[in-house]
């Protein structure tokens, strides 16, 4: 990494909070750029980064080297979280956590690929309005080859869960047959669409999806044979389905409490099951009280994919092994990369001697033999050179010593 | 011939326990090939033993073989097994029957234990009637165990669910729906089966002791409550109100209630069958 910067990482995920804590501190999509405009006008940052996601809020900051940039961070995306909520990593540690999460490895469900499409989400608004600069756009690049290849040449990625999964999973505990189930979804976005795919695999008798935008909720709809309603429907719909999962992308809490009505629910044939996976929470906590209702939320399907996690750590060992290459390869590109003035110089020097030589020997311009020659020579000598600087630049930090730190970091999760 | 039913006397309960063990180990996540065939095996086996325990029996008596205490408690055990590898097979589920057959094995150590291994003679032996009276009785017995069971079992999930604990019991019992599924057919059986058994009872007992037959006889009492219990059970599917939740609640009081029934039934003096 360039000598004169530092990387700062400041996040909570649901490793260090529950769902109560990190749904204040989601960044919302229609947020993000104004967050990003933010972050930029703080004292010393030169790039910023930001992914939110239902699990984690993390900031990925450039500034100057020796400027510790984690308070001012803290005090403009956390306000009022106690520190031990959040995680600070700088520079390699920082490079190693957003390399396993782009491999999947930090999320909730390990391997579940649904994170590489947020960090090219975050990456795209972060481009769009021009945070991103010469470390922090060459490094979600790279992070996203990096997850690539770990879902494509480890076993992590196969039989891949995800959220969307886990909790038709957890209906599967419930109900028997699918066929003979009616299903709401409220929201129809990309969770909500998984979701919905998830039902439609297992059999799902009626499915209907209520979303704020109902043009949107109508789209999805048509692909999926469902029906399409509104969210002023919901007091209507709710009581008729035996499933509800809330895939709600911000704002506050959309489905009233009195919705689930104690009476109606005590005389329903089965348990109405309820799994919110939005964050903020679409439902409130204490429905859950509710007779013959079952309510899960994010924290809950973390912990019912904890033996999944288990699993899946074994195959994780071949990720580390190839996120360390990976990391090993970033670094060694960005060392070049802070060779290219010197690399500019010298090609011009090389040409101003070549041309020096071919004007010193008389007639030699004139010779197309002479010249071709130089200018082989010239050429070749020139990358003899750069490939010096090249290896160099590979050797600035051994990949042993990249595997030791990625070890420390393990050690400190 | 006392010598096979000696043998078989101990063998039972112990072929009880391997069906039980291998259920459990189903219970526990061990569904190999293997395993799934050997535990079929080893329950057909051991409910052909069973039969052939009470064909030895009924040899010995001359009658059926079915006539006192311990003898029907066998039964019901062996009915209970018999139902449970039927449905079983039908539903494609081994996650109860490790607490299926281990009230099976409990029921057989019972048998096993308090019976007499040399079977008591009935004098004048037993008629067609009272042959379907105990049979029927039998088996509604053996179904609404299991209907109870499977209740039980529906209340323990729901609590696992409701109490957001994700361990073995939400990784290997049957989902709620099938629990429920599972809790109503065997009340259905067991309260076509009660019908049957208590009709053919008290007409008997009308024929047998004219002008002295007593309604308040404590298991007739209990079978007409247990009758009646199981049947709402068993129609609580189209009762309004009475979701899957209920139901299990009733199956779970009326399971409590038939394995109370042999201290009411048996040992109070005002019971025509305490006599047994």
């Amino acid at each position: 990494m360039d000598p004169k910067l530092t990387l700062t990482l400041v996040g909570i995920s649901h490793r260090t909070a529950p769902v109560a804590v990190r749904e204040r501190y989601v960044v919302s999509q229609a947020d993000l750029a104004s967050a990003l405009g933010s972050l930029l006008q703080i004292a010393g940052v030169s790039e910023a980064f930001v992914l939110s996601t239902c699990n984690r809020t993390e900031v990925l900051v450039v500034g100057e080297h020796g400027v510790d940039l984690a308070p001012s961070v803290r005090a403009q995306v956390f306000r009022n979280l106690a520190e031990d909520h959040t995680y600070v990593y700088h520079d390699t540690q920082a490079l190693i956590h957003v390399f396993r999460i782009a491999a999947g490895l930090d999320s909730v469900v390990v391997g579940e690929s649904e994170i590489l499409a947020q960090l090219k989400r975050g990456a795209d608004t972060a481009q769009q309005v021009q945070s991103l600069g010469a470390l922090l756009k060459p490094l979600l690049q790279h992070v996203l080859h990096a997850g690539k290849r770990v879902r494509s040449e480890t076993e992590i990625g196969q039989g891949t869960l995800s959220v969307a999964r886990v909790a038709v999973d957890i209906a599967a505990r419930v109900f028997s047959r699918f066929d003979r189930c009616r299903a709401l979804i409220v929201g129809a976005g990309e969770t909500g669409l998984l979701v919905a795919r998830h039902l439609k695999d297992r059999g799902i008798g009626t499915l209907v999806f209520a979303n704020r935008t109902l043009e949107n909720a109508q789209a999805v709809s048509t692909e999926l044979g469902a029906q399409a309603f509104a969210l002023d429907a919901l007091p209507r719909l709710i009581p008729a389905a035996d499933l509800v999962i809330a895939c709600v992308e911000g704002g506050s809490q959309p489905i009233d409490t009195g919705v689930f009505d104690t009476h109606k629910l005590s005389k329903r044939e089965r348990p109405q099951l309820v799994i919110d996976l939005s964050v903020p929470r679409a439902v409130a906590p204490d429905v859950a009280r509710r007779p013959n209702l079952l309510l899960y939320d994010l924290d809950d399907l973390a912990r019912v994919v904890q033996e999944n996690r288990r699993g899946r750590e074994g195959s994780s060992e071949g990720s580390a092994e190839i996120l360390v290459a990976e990391l090993h390869k970033f670094l060694a590109l960005r060392t070049y990369a802070s060779f290219t003035p010197a690399i500019a110089a010298m090609r011009e020097r090389f040409d101003c001697v070549r041309d020096e030589v071919l004007d010193s020997i008389a007639g030699a311009r004139s010779d197309p033999k002479d010249m071709e020659l130089a200018h082989v020579l010239a050429k070749r000598l020139l990358d003899t050179a750069l490939a010096h600087m090249k290896e160099s630049a590979r050797q600035t930090r051994s990949e042993d010593a990249l595997d030791r730190e990625y070890q420390r970091f393990l050690e400190n999760l | 011939m006392r010598g096979a039913l000696q043998s078989l006397t101990v063998l039972l309960p112990t072929l009880y326990m391997l069906c039980a063990i291998l259920h459990g180990m189903a219970f526990g996540g061990v569904r190999a090939p293997q395993v799934s065939g050997l535990r079929r095996f080893v329950v057909r086996a051991t409910i052909a033993v069973h039969i052939a325990f009470f064909w030895l029996r009924g040899a010995a008596v001359g009658h059926f073989p079915v006539a006192d205490l311990w003898t029907t408690v066998s039964a019901v055990a062996l009915a209970t097994a018999f139902l449970y590898a039927g449905l079983a097979r039908h539903l494609k589920h081994p996650g109860t029957g490790g607490v299926v057959l281990g009230l099976v094995l409990l029921l057989q150590l019972l048998a096993s234990s308090f019976g007499t291994v040399e079977p008591v003679a009935r004098v004048g032996g037993m008629g067609a009637f009272q042959v379907l009276h105990v049979s029927t009785s039998v088996l509604a017995a053996a179904a609404v165990l299991l209907s109870g069971i499977h209740g039980a079992l529906y209340l323990v999930l729901f609590r696992e669910l409701r109490e957001r604990r994700f361990g073995a019991l939400f990784d290997h019992l049957p989902d709620l729906d099938w629990l429920a599924t599972m809790t109503r057919r065997s009340a259905l059986a067991g309260f076509v089966g009660l019908t049957i058994g208590l009709n053919v009872g008290l007409w008997m007992a009308h024929r047998e002791q004219p002008g002295q037959f007593d309604y308040r006889a404590s298991e007739v009492m209990l079978s007409l409550i247990l009758w009646i219990h199981f049947g709402v059970v068993a129609f609580s599917g189209v009762i309004r109100g009475f979701g899957a939740r209920r139901t299990s609640i009733a199956a779970t009081v009326g399971l409590i209630a038939l394995l109370l029934s042999p201290i009411l039934i048996f040992f109070p003096g005002r019971s025509f069958h305490s006599g047994i």
